[in-house]
């Protein structure tokens, strides 16, 4: 393998994380016995970095990681060998892998990606076969997966590991159980495992017009702005019809803008649809597509993430508690740090296994086991409500004794510590010893978005059963393939472990496929061309269904499996990329819509109805209690109520009159659709366990947490009042940075309504009248919350006097309050 | 009779029977109460006088709940008005967060009128008309009557 020496573009330090994972599969050359593999990696035939040998196997789990100095055209190349035949002339070659290094990873963005690939003969031609995963993480600050330290390499820390690398169906001895969901091997904290990206060709995910039956005259129908513009559908104009998947609109001043349903962006230029420009349309969107998809790949939920990002929020929200409050009460708060467990055992210890595989730990000190990781150690934190200085006392829980009588603690098939009272016969998370937060009278955290998740998955209805649900369908024909796969089967067979195949492509489901195929398919079963789903009138991009969607006779058929989609996401842990309209969340949660939701549908009509509200309207509005239903050209009248049409809207029952027309407008006219999808859903996720979260954390748990540009936002923020310079502004995006992810989607989904950012970033941010960039407005006394503006991405912000001050009021309006303008 | 309908044959009524000076009004199309055509004089005293424009009122089916648009059919040199086949208008009262349901047509074509009498140079769609109008009135003025001549007549 040759490749050109850039030793100088080359930083100094080590910036790129190869971890070697595992083979599997690997060629049996000879007939008697099995090889010793080992695996050598260099970046650019040097740096070259070797694991340990594993004995006797074609299926060598190493998991050692190596730091390394990379540039983007750096080529990486892993090279397997048996170690009984690296003396002779073949060196007993099993097969490599070439990685160009900046065609996976990114070192801007910082990240973690999982590659699954085939093992490749060399120039011998010798026969090879198999597959090697490795992982390649920019994030050197993360503790490394296996065992980085010197001497390690010895292979002597974890002799038995080898055995249940080779019959782990899921490649992973990490999880030992082969039905359950293969984690990061190690409780190495890393984000899920990007899985194998399939390199195979981008599909275009645009149907071609009419394949859908319905496509130009149905979506015109819904009363879009294309109805203006004459004789042309919004799919067409005097120039002809619009490239696939495009179609035109207009924003309040009748400028005509272009909406890229392809790639979910918009424009102010007319796109052609000859020619060149074709091509490069093409590569525009595969490119799109390329970004959306990784995207979605690094997108994660606060249970996935490092233990060490989140004491820091818990640290603050107990600072802000313990002050004072509570008496003497000692708040005590687990850290998180349960999922953490990695580093080098304490003096003295020891990792064993059972034979069957699940690990224990011996104390030599003391000459005791326990299952539980000491690196995984529970500590517990103390704030003295009498000392001033808040204090934080950690202490590990196991010198909090013996559990009481009749208790036993136990691990998850995660390795998750939780805690059987056989007194009662019940089971907690909550360790008995500790003073239950529930007890006690301090200030609760409102809302611990990752509590519940915990809560929620541990369930035993979202329990992954034994056995395999396999997954087979074409690229091309995702929609339809995935309908009919997934309609077949029982919603039983569905909680088996998820097998997804694409069609004449090799590949394992490591979790690359499944995230693959859950992101190719939310593209196409919420395109608008089918009808099913449409752009709400609040921006271009939260989805909402549409009542129009019965022009399709199967329609009700297409919501059920929509929504077993949804929730066999949410069950396997994969994401949508799909983002819905708060009140369809609600909806899901079995909430009541009420006016507010109504700005999320349509900001122009939640005005008038407030306004309506607001003001006398007798003798002004001249309404009954009906309304006009557009459907394809023909105007229909409803009655929100029986006999509505000959009912006066009076000053005195116009409330009445508002709370209909939102059922209505929100609820009513989708109801149908809305019940196949809720029965389809509802086989996977039961109602009463997603219920434990609010709507804004349904919508986190259905798409997933993003990784926010927080430099990308800054730059494209409008300030109104203010200067990139004021005191107050400075405040805001310190605060900003030193939130995690989940905090920042949450105040994204308060200025903005949903947590989803465009495709190309904050700069092509949608407001309810076309492009709408992120505003902050210099607005509002200082001793009041924060409020925002959904439909114009607006935040108004009183110029507050401290950063304390501004991260107290802007946490407490993103979380207590319910987006619109509250006080 | 439904909603928007009751409200918008109510307004066409008042607005058929006592219609503000130099405007006239009519349905599009008999059978659809939600389009109708306007002919407005253009006011004397301005470059447009003399001129006869014609406009398009279009109320949506949410209407009064949702603002209508306005459309000058008729090519007009404004800066408040697109020069181009559309001749979309920014009116401010027409915009989606300052249009109220109470607000009636007849007070629609009067804004509408008023624009021509006192063009609005700060919020307007045509820039460079705009930038002539604050510069050079009688540029303005003279241009404006041109287009008046070739398109309005």
């Amino acid at each position: 393998m040759v490749a050109p020496r850039m030793d100088s573009s080359l930083p100094a330090q080590p910036n790129l994380r190869l971890t070697i994972i595992a083979a599997d599969g690997l060629y049996k050359r000879d007939v008697f016995r099995f090889p010793d593999p080992f695996a050598v990696a260099t970046l650019n035939g040097e740096q070259t970095k070797t694991t340990t040998v594993i004995k006797r196997t074609l299926n060598p789990y190493w998991n050692e990681s190596f730091d390394m100095r990379a540039s983007e055209e750096s080529i990486l190349a892993v090279q397997i060998f048996d170690q009984k035949k690296f003396k002779k002339k073949d060196q007993g070659f099993l097969g490599v892998i070439n990685v160009r290094i900046g065609d996976v990873v990114d070192f801007s963005s910082g990240q973690d990606q999982m590659l699954t690939r085939d093992l490749k003969k060399s120039t011998d031609n010798l026969v090879v076969h198999g597959k090697l995963i490795i992982n390649l993480s920019t994030n050197l600050d993360a503790p490394p997966r296996g065992n980085l330290a010197p001497g390690n390499n010895a292979g002597a820390g974890r002799p038995s590991m080898g055995t249940p690398a080779g019959s782990s169906a899921s490649g992973f001895p990490g999880a030992p159980s082969p039905a359950h969901t293969p984690g990061p091997p190690g409780p190495s904290g890393a984000p899920m495992p990007n899985g194998g990206i399939p390199s195979g060709p981008t599909p275009g995910h645009a149907p071609a017009a009419g394949s859908a039956g319905p496509s130009a005259g149905g979506s015109q129908a819904n009363g879009g702005p294309g109805r203006q513009n004459g004789t042309f559908s919004s799919f067409e104009d005097a120039q002809g019809r619009l490239p696939a998947g495009w179609e035109r609109r207009e924003d309040n001043l009748g400028r005509t803008y272009y909406v890229d349903h392809n790639t979910r962006s918009t424009s102010w230029n007319r796109p052609s649809a000859t020619g060149g420009g074709e091509t490069q349309r093409n590569n525009e969107r595969v490119a799109n597509t390329q970004v959306e998809r990784q995207r979605h790949q690094e997108r994660t939920l606060p249970e996935d993430r490092t233990g060490a990002s989140s004491p820091s929020r818990e640290q603050q929200t107990a600072a802000t508690n313990g002050g004072g409050n509570a008496a003497n009460a000692a708040t005590m708060m687990a850290t998180g740090a349960t999922t953490a467990g990695t580093g080098e055992l304490p003096p003295l210890w020891e990792q064993r296994h059972t034979p069957e595989g699940r690990p224990y730990f011996v104390d030599h000190n003391t000459r005791t086991t326990t299952w539980v990781d000491p690196r995984r150690q529970q500590y517990i934190r103390m704030y003295g409500g009498q000392n001033a200085n808040n204090t934080i006392q950690q202490q590990p829980v196991s010198q909090l004794g013996p559990l009481p009588s009749g208790w036993e603690m136990r691990l998850t098939n995660t390795a998750r510590v939780y805690f059987v009272d056989h007194n009662t016969k019940t089971t907690t998370w909550d360790d008995p010893r500790l003073p239950s937060s529930l007890d006690q009278n301090v200030p609760q955290y409102k809302r611990d978005f990752r509590r519940k998740l915990i809560y929620f998955r541990s369930q035993p209805a979202l329990r992954i059963l034994s056995g395999q649900c396999h997954v087979k369908i074409r690229r091309s024909h995702i929609f339809e393939d995935s309908y009919a796969e997934i309609m077949r089967q029982s919603a039983t067979d569905l909680k088996k472990r998820l097998m997804i195949k694409f069609d004449g492509e090799d590949g394992l489901d490591y979790g690359g496929l499944s995230r693959e195929f859950f992101f190719l398919l939310s593209h196409e079963m919420f395109n608008p061309f089918y009808c099913l789903f449409e752009y709400s009138a609040h921006d271009n991009y939260t989805l909402q269904i549409n009542p129009h969607s019965g022009i399709n006779p199967e329609h009700l058929n297409y919501f059920k499996f929509i929504g077993r989609v949804v929730g066999l996401a949410i069950f396997h842990r994969r994401f949508l990329d799909a983002f819905f309209i708060g009140a369809l969340y609600k909806m899901m949660l079995n909430k009541a819509v009420s006016l507010s939701d109504m700005e999320g549908v349509d900001a122009d009509f939640h005005r008038s109805l407030q306004w309506m509200l607001d003001n006398p309207i007798e003798g002004v509005l001249d309404q009954t209690f009906s309304t006009e239903d557009e459907r394809f050209g023909q105007t229909q009248v409803e009655d929100l109520k029986p006999g509505g049409r000959d009912i006066e809207v009076t000053d005195e029952n116009k409330k009445e009159y508002v709370d209909l027309m939102v059922k209505w407008r929100i609820q009513k006219r989708i109801d149908e659709q809305f019940q196949a999808f809720i029965t389809g859903f509802h086989e996977l996720i039961p109602a009463e366990l997603v219920n434990v979260f609010d709507e804004r954390e349904l919508e986190l748990l259905i798409g997933g947490i993003a990784e926010i540009d927080v430099d990308d936002w800054k730059k494209h923020t409008d300030y109104r009042g203010y200067t990139e310079s004021d005191e107050v502004i400075k405040f805001f995006w310190q605060t900003i940075r030193s939130w995690d992810g989940e905090q920042k989607s949450r105040l994204l989904q308060f200025a903005t309504g949903t947590s989803r950012i465009p495709v190309n970033g904050f700069k092509d941010l949608q407001g309810s009248d076309g492009p709408r960039r992120f505003t902050i407005e210099k607005q509002g006394e200082v001793n009041n919350l924060p409020k925002s503006h959904t439909c114009f991405n607006r935040l108004d912000l009183p110029a507050y006097k401290s950063l304390d001050q501004l991260q107290t009021k802007l946490t407490m309006a993103v979380e207590e309050t319910m987006g619109f303008g509250q006080e | 009779m439904a909603n928007s309908q009751r409200r918008i044959t109510k307004e066409l009524a008042e607005v058929t029977s006592d219609p503000p000076a130099g405007v006239t009004v009519s349905l599009a199309n008999e059978s659809n109460v939600h389009e109708w055509n306007i002919m407005m004089d253009g006011p004397p005293g301005t470059p447009y006088a003399g001129g006869k424009f014609k406009l398009l009122l279009v109320l949506p089916t949410d209407y009064p709940f949702k603002a209508p648009t306005l459309n000058f059919k008729t090519k007009i040199w404004h800066p408040n008005v697109t020069f181009d086949e559309k001749g979309s208008m920014c009116l401010g009262m027409l915009k989606g967060d300052v249009w109220k349901p109470s607000s009636k047509i007849m007070s629609i074509l009067t804004a509408a009128q008023q624009l021509l009498v006192e063009p609005n140079p700060d919020d307007a769609v045509e820039a460079s008309i705009a930038q002539k109008f604050k510069e050079d009135k009688a540029g303005f003025i003279k241009e404006a009557q041109e287009y008046t001549k070739k398109y309005a007549n």
